[in-house]
């Protein structure tokens, strides 16, 4: 049975990622969304509109990301751009890029004047032979390092993502070197995930015996300097004692559904052992399937809490690059449903986590706990009982108390539908579904 | 005892109130009396409300037909559901690379079902087979198979039964292959949760007469990532093999698992057509497996199971 690591689930709720749409100058040769650029449509702006409505309402999310293909290239970004900062509703506005039109002051300029203050950029090798062999492009690592530059002096926050693969793997020491005289706030290193390659055909996997050690040497320069460190999809315990850049986490997103159907799944071997594993996805199956499990190379931390196999990924609060971990948002507007419950019988309200398709309550009594959930009604899925926003469920009763947890779930239930006014709203769905997700050629062969 | 006959004509009937057919085999829906049991016949709560959805044995149905055997089958297997009543036969489709058969596993760990026993067995088949060995009430054993194939049919005769004793600590036990007048150890299992439990999976995979597991990509083509997120597993020790299988796996596993291990087409396309209708179902699946001279790992049988 597949559990959330399984699917590639958000866990990240206060970022949003918006695709406006996908295209690129580049053509790099690890990219993931190469079999989507020509299929997949981005998310209209009347969607994102909807979206921002329900920021405004809601505030779930602080930050909003936008990205593509090549963000930079779509005519209408600044329009996406002002929705969102007009809004008010967000905390900060991040573009992910590669970089290569902020070489062009001007537009670098204009991006800082429209409200973005975030900036993710794609760097893949340490030189211009490197980088210019991943992304196809001459003169594409150039362009990039201009742009680099050009936000370094204008005292926004600079982020850089490498994606880690058997083309740079010797260099990320390198590109760190490359990078920190911009005083970037973080440099995150992402482990290559095969999307249309699940057997690896582009020859792009790196085993770890080559991954850890590069990434520990690349961290190690980090260390020190007033640059965060990032990685994800390279198991924690790989990292050794800079296992704390460790960060599987994914924003939510507004993206076409399908998009992520063939994004690889992820395993360990050690799932049930390691104190770390709800936060840590292991190794993706293309990796395993190819290169093995590494059961000798993982080093699981033995858990300390008993293995219970998780419904739904770690819900993660805020990310603040260069700040740590921000306390996560309140959700007074979700928590009045269930207010006075927990009180009625001794019990306490001990977190509401809000994610894009749940507000999960957790009452405990004593060492007694459960958890209940709140899914987008939906008559083909099994409830405890619908109301007219949700369906009803409760999930990981534990503890002896089960008397009082009976009685608290009934009080939970009765009180939700009585204050359930069906204006609530969670998507089961992540975003474009059926047609409206397709390009016009894909939307006729799909027929 | 339902008369087998009866259960039939209550399919067929389906058929006149347009309930979608393939080969002239109605798809039967799900029903408010099914009841849902993996292939130890231990119960699972479905993952999805059942209405509108599929039963698992269509895919059974699906299988017979794909390997010819829908005509001779159908009648036995019909009688064995309405002996022991519905959800309560498991069926395994096995699959060798190039021809279909099936097994059948009839289930009373407790002695408490006299239809489960051998004799009543011997007597539903009756009319089809005749069941060779003889096995004593007074063996303990937990479940009895058989194999079953147009071979077997046209034969009219069930010279081998199946026969697994437990007894050991945890689950766990013995496959005897009884024969008239002769028996042997066939194999042995034993079931491990794959995650709770991998300090004593990975050993007891490893410790194999038929693998070199010094590669360190090996255990991967046996402990296949894509199923590892299961109920359970089962590591068997077999004769001329190993084998390993993983219980409790949704309907987009069972389809990997179909096309990873080239299932013929139609059981492919079946499963895929309606993957939707059996989202509310858990199956189980296995592999035989041993090391080839040229290192790489071939299954000479792999197979997956439902209940009937």
């Amino acid at each position: 049975m597949l559990t959330y690591k399984g699917r590639f689930d958000p866990t990240r709720f206060e970022d949003l990622t918006v695709t406006v749409d996908f295209h690129c100058h580049s053509a790099c040769r690890f990219c993931i969304v190469q079999d989507g650029m020509n299929r997949f449509r981005g998310v209209s702006l009347e969607r994102m509109r909807q979206a921002v409505e329900d920021n405004v309402k809601h505030r779930r999310y602080r930050r909003v990301c936008f990205t593509g293909g090549e963000v930079t290239l779509e005519k209408g970004l600044f329009e996406y751009i002002e929705l969102a900062r007009t809004s008010g509703s967000f905390e900060h506005i991040l573009v992910q890029t590669n970089g290569r039109l902020l070489a062009d002051d001007a537009f670098t300029q204009r991006l800082v004047d429209a409200g973005v203050d975030e900036y993710f950029v794609s760097l893949h090798g340490h030189d211009a032979a490197t980088q210019d062999h991943i992304s196809q492009r001459p003169g594409s690592f150039d362009e990039a390092m201009r742009g680099i530059a050009n936000l370094a002096t204008r005292g926004v926050c600079l982020m850089t993502n490498t994606v880690v693969h058997s083309l740079n793997v010797a260099h990320l020491a390198e590109i760190v070197d490359t990078v920190l005289p911009f005083r970037p706030t973080r440099m995150e290193f992402w482990g290559y995930l095969p999307m249309g390659d699940h057997a690896d055909e582009r020859g792009l996997l790196a085993p770890m015996s080559e991954v850890a050690p590069q990434l520990r040497r690349a961290l190690a320069r980090l260390r020190g300097a007033k640059t965060e460190a990032r990685v994800k999809y390279v198991p924690r315990c790989l990292l050794g004692e800079y296992a704390d850049a460790h960060d599987d986490s994914q924003p939510d997103v507004v993206i076409a559904e399908t998009f992520y159907d063939p994004y690889p799944q992820f395993a360990c071997l050690y799932e049930g052992t390691c104190e770390h594993s709800d936060t840590c996805l292991g190794l993706n199956h293309p990796y395993i399937g190819k290169l093995g499990w590494e059961e000798a190379a993982l080093r699981p931390t033995p858990r300390t809490r008993p293995f219970v196999e998780p419904d739904d990924g770690p819900a993660i609060g805020s990310d603040r690059p260069g700040e740590g971990m921000a306390p996560s948002l309140e959700h007074p507007e979700w928590r009045v449903l269930v207010d006075g419950v927990a009180e009625r019988h001794g019990a306490r309200l001990s977190s509401v986590r809000l994610t894009r398709r749940s507000c999960v309550f957790t009452f405990t009594h004593g060492k007694s706990s459960v958890e209940f959930v709140l899914k987008a009604r939906d008559e083909a899925s099994p409830a405890l009982l619908r109301t007219p926003s949700f369906n009803i469920q409760y999930r990981s009763v534990s503890g002896a108390d089960r008397d009082v947890l009976t009685a608290l779930i009934r009080d939970a239930v009765k009180t939700i539908a009585a204050r359930d006014q069906g204006d609530k709203l969670l998507d089961r769905r992540k975003g474009l579904i059926g047609e409206e997700a397709l390009r016009r050629r894909a939307r006729e062969s799909a027929r | 005892m339902t008369d087998p006959r009866v259960a039939f004509l209550a399919i067929d009937t389906q058929v006149s109130i347009g309930v979608q057919t393939f080969d002239g085999v109605p798809l039967l829906e799900s029903g408010p009396d099914d009841r849902y049991f993996d292939y130890c016949l231990e119960p699972y709560r479905p993952r999805r409300p059942w209405r509108g959805k599929l039963r698992g044995e269509n895919i059974l149905w699906q299988a017979l037909s794909c390997g010819g055997a829908l005509d001779g089958m159908r009648e036995p297997l019909l009688a064995l559901q309405a002996s022991l009543g519905r959800d309560m036969t498991v069926w395994g489709t096995k699959w060798d690379g190039s021809r279909l058969f099936w097994e059948m596993y009839v289930y009373d760990p407790l002695k408490e079902e006299p239809a489960a026993t051998i004799a009543s067995l011997t007597r539903t088949l009756q009319p089809w087979l005749r069941v060779a060995p003889r096995v004593a009430e007074t063996v303990p054993y937990v479940m009895v198979s058989f194999d079953l194939d147009a071979a077997v049919l046209a034969r009219g005769s069930l010279d081998e039964l199946n026969l697994y004793l437990t007894g050991e600590q945890g689950h766990a036990g013995r496959v005897y292959k009884v024969r008239d007048g002769d028996a042997e150890l066939d194999n042995t299992y034993r079931f491990l949760s794959p995650k709770r439990d991998i300090a004593e999976v990975l050993p007891l995979l490893k410790a194999s007469l038929f693998v070199d597991y010094g590669d360190s990509a090996m255990l991967s083509k046996v402990l296949i990532p894509e199923l590892f997120a299961c109920r359970r597993v089962c590591v068997a020790k077999k004769r001329r093999c190993d084998a390993v299988y993983f219980s409790g796996v949704s309907v987009g596993q069972l389809l990997y698992f179909l096309r990873r291990f080239t299932y013929p087409a139609p059981i492919v396309d079946f499963v895929a057509r309606h993957q939707e209708r059996f989202e509310h179902l858990l199956f189980d699946v296995g592999l035989d497996y041993r090391q080839a001279e040229d290192g790489s790992i071939v299954y000479p049988k792999t197979s997956f199971y439902g209940t009937l």
